[in-house]
C-alpha cells in the first residue's frame, strides 16, 4: 500500500509569545484584544519594554498618556522604554 | 223576594250545569229565551260578579277532578316513539276536545258580564273570561306535571323533525329511500310523512290556541334542537379546518330549525307575514338563544380541535379566523385555554416527541393564536408549559438555531430574513403617541405584570427568550458556527456572513462580536495561508505536500475538546513545524499551536488492485500512514504511538475496516486488506453517525466549566463557616464571586443542581437543607 497526502488543512491557534498571559493593564489575555478593540492579533498587537515587560499597546500608551511627569512601567517603575 | 231568589239558583243551576259537576245539559236545554231572563234578573239582583266567580270556581274544580287526570294518564314514559305519538296526539286532542265543550259556558259568562251595570276595564287579563279561562286550564294542568312528561312529548317532537328535515332535502338519497322513508322509518309504499306533518300541525294548532306550546313543550322543543345544532356541527365541522363555516351555519339555522320554528308556532304555515307581534317575538328571542348556542358548540367543537388546528396552520386560518369570532361571542377563553393547555401537554409535551416537532409545533402555535388574539395574552397563557418544558430539553437552542440556519426553506429562516423589516419598522414608527385613538385594552384575563413585554415580540424573540435571555442561544449558535467553519475547511464564507449578519440586525453587534471574529479568523487564514506560501524561504524547503492552515484566535472561539491529544506521523509533524516557522517569520512574535485532531486531509492511497481518493480527518489519516510502514498492528500499540485511547481509536477504526482497507483478524489486531472482497465492505452508517459528532465542548460542558469557578469560592466558604443553607451560599457568591467584568451568573435552580451534583460525587453533604464538606 502506497498512501500520498495529496492535501493537508489543519486547524491552528495562534498565540503571543510572551512572558505572561494576561496584559497587566487591562487584565485581558493578551491573545485577546484591550478592552477599546474588537478585533485581536494584527489590530491589536503587544508591544514590549526594555524592562521585559509587555502590554497591549493601546493600554500601554493610555498608561503612558496619562502620566504627566516621567514614564514609568507600570509594573516595575522603571523607565518605559520601546524595545527596539 | 226569597222565593225568586230561591228560583233565580235553580235557574242558574240550569243554566250553568257545572254547577251540579256534569258538564253538559242532562235534562233539558237551557233555551236561549230563559237564560236572557235569567240575564235580566241577574242583572237587576246585581248577581253577575257573584255568579261568575262560582262558575270559574266551579269550572275549575271540575278540570281539578277530570279533565287534568285524564290528560296526563297518558303521559306514559314508554320507549316505542310511535306510541309516544299517538299518546301526545291523542292527549292533546282529547284535552283539546274536553276544552271545547266549556266554551258554551264562557259564552254565556261573557253575556252576562256585558249586561252587567257596572263598566269594567276590559285591558286587565281579569275581566277577560276566555284568558281567564286558559290561565285556570294552564295552572291546573301544570299543577299536576307528572315526572315523565318529557318523554312522549320529545318522541312526538322528534319524528316530527324527522319528517321535517327530510321533506326540506328535495333530492333525498335514492338508494336509501328505496326501502325506507328517511322521514317516518316506515316502507316507501306506505310512507306517512305527509300524515304526520298534518297531525303535526294540527296539534300545534291547538296547542298555541289553549297557549299551552310554550309552557308544555318549550323545553322539550329546545333541548330537541339544542341536539339537532350539536348533531349538525360536529358532522360539518369534523377535521376540515380550511374553509370558514360560520356562514353556511348561520344559514343552516335560518333555513332549517328558524323555519321549522315558524311553522310550529303559526301551525303549519310557513311564512311569517300570518303572524302576530306576539308570536315574532317569542321566535326572535328562541332565535337569539339558538343561535348562541349555536356559537358556543362551534366554539366548543373548534376548542376541541384546537390543537389540529394549530398543526395545520395556516392552511386551517379559517378555522381560527371562525374561532375568532366566535370567542367574542362566547365567554370561552379560560374553557379554550385550559383544553388547549390539556391537549398540548398529552400530544406534544412527552419524551416521544422530537424536540425540532416541538419547536414547529410552539412556532405554529405561536402564529395561530397571534392571528386568534392579537394582544397575545391567548398565547402568553396557552404556551406557559411548552416554555418550561423546552427549557428542560438540552438540543432546543440547537434546533432553534438549526432551523433559524437551514438552508431548505424553514418557517424560522425566512422569519429571520423578514426579520430585518419588521426590526426597521419599529424604528421609524412611534407608535405609542400616533394610534393612541386605536389603543385598546388588555382582555380580562391578561395578567397586568407582563402587559409591556407581550408588545414587540415575534417569533424569534419569542423562542429565543424561553429561556430568558440571549446568551444561551447566541453561544449554542457560536458553537454551531464553529462546527461548520471547521468541517468545511475551504475558507468560504459567504453563507456564514449573511447568517451572521441577519442575526446581528436582531440581537445587536455586541452579543455576536465573537462570531464576527470567527469569521475574520477565517478570512485572515486565507490571506495568511496566501503569504506564507508566496514566502521564499518557505518555499526554499520543499513542501512535501500542500499544507494550508485554518488559523484561529483561540479566545473569540468556544472551547474544543480536547481530551487527548493525537500524536502525527512525523513526516507531517515536521510539514507542520514548517508551516509553524514561516507563521513565526511572517507575524513576529506570534506562534501557532496546532490541533492536531482537526482538519481535512486529501489522501490517494494505492492498492494492489484500487486506487482510493478519499479526504479524512487527520485521526484517521495517522491511522492508515502507520499502516503504510507496518501491515498489521495490535490496537493497544497503535494507540500508544498515536497517543490515543483505545477506546476511541476503536472507534476511528471501524471507519477503516468500513472502506474494506482494514480487517480484524483476531480481537483488537488489525491487517490491512491489499485485495478487496466485497464482503468486507460493511455499511458506512456507524460512521456516518460518528463524523457529525461535534469537535466543539457543548454548551452544558462549557457552562460546567464556568460553574466550576464557583467551586473554590464554595469550598472556602464552607471551611469557615462549617454548614451553610444554599440561599445562604447563593448571596455569598452573589457578593463575591459575581462581581466584575465577565462575571458568571448563576442561578438558585442552577446552583442547587450543581451542587446536588458535588453531594453525589461525594464531594459535599447534605444534611437537612445544609451543605457542608466531609470530614476528611
Amino acid at each position: 500500500m502506497k498512501v500520498t497526502i495529496k492535501s493537508w488543512t489543519g486547524v491552528a491557534t495562534w498565540r503571543w509569545i510572551a512572558n505572561d498571559d494576561n496584559c497587566g493593564i487591562c487584565r485581558m489575555p493578551f491573545d485577546a484584544s484591550c478592552p477599546d478593540c474588537k478585533i485581536p492579533g494584527d489590530d491589536c498587537p503587544l508591544v514590549w519594554g526594555q524592562c521585559s515587560h509587555c502590554f497591549h499597546i493601546h493600554c500601554i500608551m493610555k498608561w503612558l498618556h496619562s502620566q504627566q511627569t516621567s514614564h514609568i512601567c507600570p509594573m516595575c517603575r522603571q523607565e518605559w522604554k520601546f524595545k527596539e | 223576594m226569597t222565593e225568586a231568589v230561591e228560583d233565580i239558583f235553580v235557574r242558574i243551576e240550569r243554566a250553568f250545569p257545572i254547577l251540579s259537576e256534569k258538564l253538559l245539559h242532562t235534562k233539558e236545554e237551557c233555551t236561549e229565551e230563559e237564560f236572557a231572563n235569567l240575564a235580566e234578573d241577574v242583572r237587576v239582583l246585581k248577581l253577575s260578579q257573584f255568579v261568575e266567580d262560582i262558575v270559574i270556581h266551579h269550572i275549575e274544580q271540575y278540570i281539578r277532578w277530570h279533565v287534568a287526570p285524564v290528560f296526563w294518564e297518558k303521559f306514559e314514559n314508554t320507549e316505542d316513539s310511535k306510541r309516544g305519538f299517538e299518546l301526545f296526539k291523542s292527549a292533546v286532542d282529547d284535552l283539546y276536545s274536553n276544552l271545547t265543550e266549556f266554551l258554551p259556558l264562557l259564552k254565556k259568562l261573557e253575556y252576562l258580564r256585558q249586561n252587567q251595570d257596572v263598566v269594567t276595564d276590559p285591558s286587565s287579563v281579569e275581566n277577560d273570561i276566555e284568558a281567564r279561562f286558559k290561565l285556570i286550564v294552564r295552572a291546573t294542568l301544570l299543577s299536576q306535571l307528572p315526572l315523565y312528561h318529557e318523554c312522549i312529548i320529545e318522541h312526538f317532537y322528534k319524528i316530527a323533525f324527522n319528517v321535517f328535515c327530510n321533506s326540506d332535502n328535495s333530492s333525498p338519497d335514492v338508494s336509501v329511500n328505496e326501502i325506507q322513508c328517511v322521514g317516518c322509518a316506515q316502507e316507501v309504499e306506505n310512507c306517512q310523512c305527509q300524515m304526520i306533518v298534518y297531525i303535526f300541525h294540527e296539534t300545534n294548532r291547538k296547542l298555541i290556541e289553549l297557549k299551552l306550546l310554550e309552557r308544555l313543550v318549550g323545553n322539550v322543543l329546545t333541548s330537541l334542537i339544542h341536539i339537532r345544532i350539536e348533531n349538525h356541527v360536529i358532522q360539518t365541522c369534523d377535521k376540515t379546518f380550511d374553509v370558514s363555516q360560520l356562514i353556511p351555519l348561520e344559514n343552516w339555522l335560518e333555513t332549517v330549525v328558524m323555519s321549522w320554528l315558524i311553522r310550529i308556532y303559526s301551525g303549519g304555515f310557513s311564512k311569517t307575514v300570518t303572524l302576530s307581534d306576539e308570536i315574532r317575538n317569542a321566535i326572535n328571542k328562541f332565535k337569539q338563544k339558538l343561535s348562541h348556542f349555536l356559537y358556543e358548540t362551534y366554539t366548543k367543537i373548534r376548542i376541541n380541535h384546537l390543537f389540529n388546528i394549530i398543526i395545520e396552520y395556516p392552511e386551517s386560518q379559517p378555522a381560527v379566523d371562525d374561532l375568532r369570532i366566535c370567542l367574542e361571542r362566547t365567554d370561552q377563553r379560560k374553557v379554550l385555554i385550559k383544553n388547549l393547555q390539556e391537549a398540548i401537554k398529552t400530544r406534544l409535551l412527552h419524551p416521544g416527541v422530537n424536540t425540532p416537532d416541538i419547536v414547529t409545533a410552539y412556532i405554529a402555535a405561536i402564529k395561530a393564536l397571534k392571528h386568534l388574539d392579537s394582544t397575545g395574552v391567548l398565547l402568553e397563557a396557552v404556551t406557559e408549559p411548552i416554555k418550561s418544558y423546552l427549557r428542560s430539553r438540552e438540543d432546543t437552542v440547537r434546533s432553534v438555531v438549526n432551523s433559524l440556519l437551514d438552508d431548505s426553506p424553514s418557517e424560522l429562516a425566512d422569519e429571520l430574513v423578514k426579520g430585518e423589516c419588521l426590526q426597521l419598522d419599529d424604528g421609524s414608527a412611534d407608535d405609542e403617541t400616533e394610534d393612541w385613538e386605536k389603543w385598546m385594552p388588555d382582555p380580562v384575563d391578561a395578567d397586568p405584570a407582563k402587559s409591556t413585554q407581550r408588545k414587540v415580540s415575534d417569533i424569534i424573540s419569542t423562542l429565543v427568550n424561553v429561556y430568558g435571555s440571549q446568551d444561551l442561544f447566541v453561544n449554542e449558535y457560536r458553537t454551531l458556527l464553529a462546527d461548520r467553519l471547521l468541517s468545511q475547511l475551504n475558507y468560504h464564507t459567504e453563507r456564514e456572513i449573511r447568517h451572521l449578519e441577519l442575526l446581528k440586525r436582531r440581537f445587536g453587534e455586541n452579543q455576536l462580536h465573537y462570531c464576527e471574529v470567527m469569521l475574520k479568523d477565517v478570512y485572515d487564514s486565507k490571506r495568511i495561508d496566501g503569504n506564507i506560501h508566496s514566502d521564499t524561504s518557505y518555499n526554499l524547503q520543499r513542501e512535501l505536500f500542500p499544507t494550508s492552515a485554518l488559523i484561529l484566535s483561540a479566545q473569540f472561539w468556544p472551547p474544543f475538546k480536547e481530551d487527548w491529544k493525537l500524536k502525527l506521523p512525523n513526516i507531517v509533524q515536521n510539514q507542520l513545524n514548517k508551516y509553524v516557522k514561516a507563521f513565526e517569520a511572517l507575524k513576529g512574535n506570534r506562534t501557532l499551536c496546532w490541533k492536531p485532531h482537526l482538519g481535512n486531509v486529501s489522501l490517494e492511497i494505492e492498492l494492489k488492485d484500487r486506487k482510493l481518493d478519499i479526504n479524512v480527518t487527520p485521526v484517521h489519516a495517522t491511522i492508515i500512514l502507520h499502516f503504510q510502514d507496518k501491515s498489521e498492528w495490535a490496537l493497544q500499540d497503535l494507540a500508544e504511538v498515536i497517543h490515543a485511547p483505545a477506546t476511541v481509536l476503536r472507534r476511528k477504526m471501524t471507519f477503516w475496516v468500513s472502506q474494506g482497507l482494514l480487517k480484524e483478524t483476531s480481537n483488537d489486531v488489525y491487517v490491512l486488506q491489499e485485495e478487496s472482497t466485497s464482503k468486507n465492505r460493511l455499511s458506512t452508517d456507524i460512521v456516518e453517525e460518528e463524523e457529525t459528532e461535534s469537535v466543539m465542548a457543548s454548551a452544558s460542558d462549557q457552562r460546567e466549566e464556568e460553574l466550576q469557578v464557583f467551586w473554590s469560592y464554595i469550598v472556602g466558604m464552607l471551611t469557615n463557616l462549617d454548614s451553610m443553607p444554599i440561599e445562604r451560599i447563593h448571596q455569598m457568591l452573589k457578593m463575591f464571586a459575581s462581581q466584575g467584568p465577565g462575571a458568571v451568573e448563576c442561578g438558585l435552580p442552577e446552583l442547587r443542581q450543581f451542587l446536588d451534583r458535588k453531594v453525589r460525587e461525594h464531594q459535599l453533604l447534605l444534611s437537612g437543607s445544609f451543605y457542608r464538606l466531609p470530614k476528611s
